[in-house]
């Protein structure tokens, strides 16, 4: 993955809103399925800051996916020199791609046609007056009769309940043959046309269109609940990740919403953890202890050490020993001492299960942690989508009136939300990318911790402001002085927290490969507030830890931690002897 | 009020009538077309089929085709005119029809205990043409007659008796043993 490719990833945020393609997409040319790009044409009051140079997806609404089925059929019939209903059921069969059609059938036509059911004609030798319907054996003139291709005749009624009964039973009816079963004729679209009712009529056409979205390999629906749209996507070039006009973005490859840096598996391993029963048994293990006698998991809520089950087992014993409570006394140190643990636990007697416990709680407190900033960024995205919704909608021209300023100098305020709701995306799944970071790999912990916690607390810098000091602007009677250094501190912050993404971004798909050393002068040169590098559950990690790929710009070497401390102004990393900062002298 | 439904049953009930396949036999309740009473006799000269019958008059055995005895009752006349008094498996079926017939298959079920690696406890049957291989061709006559042929062509691939089906495979005697047991209970069932 190159770089220009990681540039298009972070701005995936600018697609969001763009009405790159309206209903009549680019049909372009007609050369076989592949549609290699589109060319885009950027609404220009929507053209934001970064061009996307190639799109290897398309987005179809209903009429285009209509019209490249009908496109499709039109080829093959014309090819074959069979009829559309017979080119239809041939599509359909090879999951429609043209060239697989084409392939197949002039390899081996009378297999295809066997397969299929697309029995050729034969030769009718004699022509009674009446005949008999196969279903409800009444017999009826020849006019009145209808078969398919392979002569088996049944009436009109006969004929409406069957079809009707298929279409009605699902997408099968796609596939649908003549009622002999020893007979395999396919009975196709004309068919239908011609014996169905005008409900089942339409409910067939509906299948056929979804089939062509289903079906084929190359397409899907967008994900997103409610949205009508397909998705047309060229497998090959890489990124995975799909914006649809609806402004859902989902991963291509597993359908999940869009996820990058992570990658699929890891993803699914995690959305299965959240939903995993395990965390459940985990909890009882560490939180809760079995009866000595029965052995059911008992809570302690409160009170003393002195537990008796529940009915039917009433035993009475001491929660910190698990032993019969009568054998506890004042000699064993009082209730709520208990020696005998504290010698249990010298002499080295842990029980197996109390060990399970340890480590229960252990996995279920790191657990946690994750899934907690997972959740707590995947609701602080939600928030911050709607924030965005608000603002394009009715803040801006607010604010336009208050500020006294044009709607296309406020652009700057729809970039900020932009950016932030793509970063708590990345973010959010950065947090289950280091769940499952193994804990052995600790120079790979330590520098993705680095890297996350730069991003992050970058990120909250820029949250904050646009949520926060836009506040005081959206408020004001009159037009404030100082609205200009606002839009020039929150473009700054956008574009900084835009670059310790990218920074972050990079860094995982390269697998923390330590190639850190990019970032150090875009991070010194934009910052224009010098606010605490705060922190949200990193625990104060951030100045300590971490490669100095700022001080030497090569490959890592660990340094001793307990010695450094990272200046606060220019990030510096001094000496723990040192009271200012060796560099820019600010007090620690 | 004549639905395509039942008018197909009625077309059904007559061919059954005027052009029966051997060893089925069916008609629907005198009240409800929608709802049938079928036979099956065992197949001939396989285990269903009951092999020969002793009959036994007031304590003289008579053998087949041989002299009765004077006084003997009207229905002794009868299995003695019977070509070969062979009584074997008769199964008890019901159907049940719905208004989507002939589209839709009918609820067959055998009420007879039966012993078969096709068919469930409650009776119910694992046939392709009554679920999914069904067609609107096939009538009352058909379906009767795919029972019976399954009853000596089981499929142990695909078993609702597991038991029965283990033993087919594995242990033919026992099982011809154990078919013999339900077709003899099939006699004495009312």
């Amino acid at each position: 993955m190159d770089s220009e490719d990681d540039m298009h990833d972070a701005n995936d945020l600018e697609s969001v809103d763009d009405d790159f393609y309206s209903g009549d997409t680019a049909m372009g040319n007609d050369e076989g399925d592949d549609f290699d790009f589109v060319d885009n044409e950027s609404d220009d009051s929507e053209d934001i800051t970064y061009h996307r140079q190639q799109q290897n997806y398309t987005i179809l609404s209903e009429a285009d996916i209509r019209l490249r089925q009908e496109e499709d059929i039109s080829r093959v019939s014309t090819v074959l020199s069979i009829s559309r209903s017979s080119a239809c059921i041939l599509l359909r069969h090879y999951q429609w791609s043209v060239s697989r059609v084409n392939e197949e059938w002039f390899a081996d036509e009378e297999h295809v046609r066997k397969v299929v059911g697309l029995l050729e004609k034969l030769v009718e030798v004699q022509n009674p007056r009446e005949l008999t319907c196969g279903i409800c054996f009444e017999n009826y003139p020849r006019d009145r009769m209808t078969s398919a291709i392979c002569g088996h005749p049944f009436c009109g009624t006969c004929w409406r309940g069957y079809v009707g009964t298929s279409i009605r039973d699902g997408p099968g009816c796609l596939m649908l043959r003549c009622p002999d079963p020893s007979c395999g004729a396919a009975v196709g679209q004309d068919m239908i046309d011609l014996l169905a009712s005008h409900e089942d009529k339409e409910e067939y056409s509906r299948y056929l269109l979804r089939s062509y979205i289903e079906d084929n390999r190359k397409t899907k629906w967008c994900p997103a609940p409610g949205c009508e749209f397909a998705i047309e996507y060229v497998i090959g070039s890489g990124n995975y990740d799909i914006c649809c006009n609806c402004s859902y973005g989902f991963c291509w490859n597993c359908t999940e919403e869009a996820h990058r840096p992570v990658d699929c598996d890891t993803v699914a391993k995690w959305i299965l953890k959240n939903s995993d029963e395990s965390e459940n048994m985990n909890w009882i293990l560490a939180n809760s202890k079995p009866c000595p006698k029965c052995k059911r998991p008992i809570e302690k809520n409160q009170g003393c050490m002195h537990i008796t089950c529940t009915t039917p087992c009433k035993f009475e014993f001491c929660w910190l020993c698990l032993g019969p409570w009568s054998e506890h006394g004042e000699r064993i140190g009082g209730f709520n001492a208990c020696n005998r643990y504290e010698a249990a636990k010298q002499e080295g007697a842990y029980d197996e299960s109390e060990r399970r416990r340890e480590m229960a709680k252990k996995s279920l407190e790191r657990y946690t942690h994750y899934y907690e900033r997972w959740a707590t960024n995947q609701s602080s995205r939600q928030k911050a989508l709607s924030d965005l919704h608000s603002v394009q909608n009715e803040k801006l021209e607010k604010l336009s009136v208050r500020q006294r300023q044009p709607e296309s100098q406020l652009k700057f305020m729809i970039e900020a939300w932009l950016q932030i709701v793509e970063c708590r995306r990345v973010l959010k799944w950065t947090y289950a990318y280091g769940y499952y970071l193994p804990e052995h790999e600790h120079a790979k912990r330590q520098f993705f911790e680095y890297v996350q916690g730069e991003a992050e607390s970058g990120l909250e810098r820029l949250h904050q402001c646009a949520e926060k000091e836009l506040q005081v602007y959206l408020d004001a009677e009159t037009p404030m002085k100082d609205f200009d250094d606002f839009r020039t501190k929150l473009a700054g912050l956008t574009s900084v927290t835009r670059n310790y993404f990218e920074n972050l971004v990079r860094a995982l798909e390269a697998g923390l490969k330590d190639v850190g050393s990019s970032n150090s002068e875009a991070t010194c040169s934009k910052t224009s507030s010098s606010k605490s590098l705060g922190t949200k559950g990193k625990g104060g990690k951030s100045k300590a830890t971490g490669n100095n790929s700022r001080l030497a710009g090569g490959p890592s070497h660990s340094l001793d931690e307990s010695n450094l401390w990272f200046c606060h102004h220019c990030t510096y990393a001094n000496p723990k002897s040192a009271k200012a900062c060796q560099m820019c002298e600010h007090r620690r | 009020m004549s639905t395509p439904a039942r008018k197909r049953l009625m077309r059904d009930f007559k061919r059954l009538q005027q052009d029966p396949p051997a060893g089925i036999s069916g008609a629907p309740h005198d009240n409800n077309i929608m709802l049938w009473n079928a036979v099956i006799f065992g197949p001939d000269d396989t285990p269903w089929d009951g092999g020969e019958a002793t009959v036994v008059v007031l304590g003289t055995a008579v053998a087949e085709g041989g002299e009765l005895p004077p006084k003997a009752s009207p229905l002794l006349e009868v299995v003695r005119l019977m070509p070969a008094s062979r009584l074997g498996g008769t199964f008890k079926l019901t159907l049940q029809f719905t208004e989507d017939y002939p589209n839709k298959p009918p609820t067959v079920r055998f009420v007879s205990r039966m012993f078969h690696p096709n068919i469930y406890a409650d009776g119910s049957i694992c046939l392709d043409i009554l679920q999914n291989q069904w067609s609107p061709i096939y009538d009352v006559a058909a379906i009767l007659t795919s029972i019976q042929s399954l009853l000596c062509d089981p499929n142990p691939n695909s078993p609702a008796n597991s038991e029965a089906a283990r033993m087919f495979s594995e242990n033919k005697r026992e099982y011809n043993r154990k078919v013999r047991e339900i077709v003899e209970q099939s006699w004495t069932a009312d």
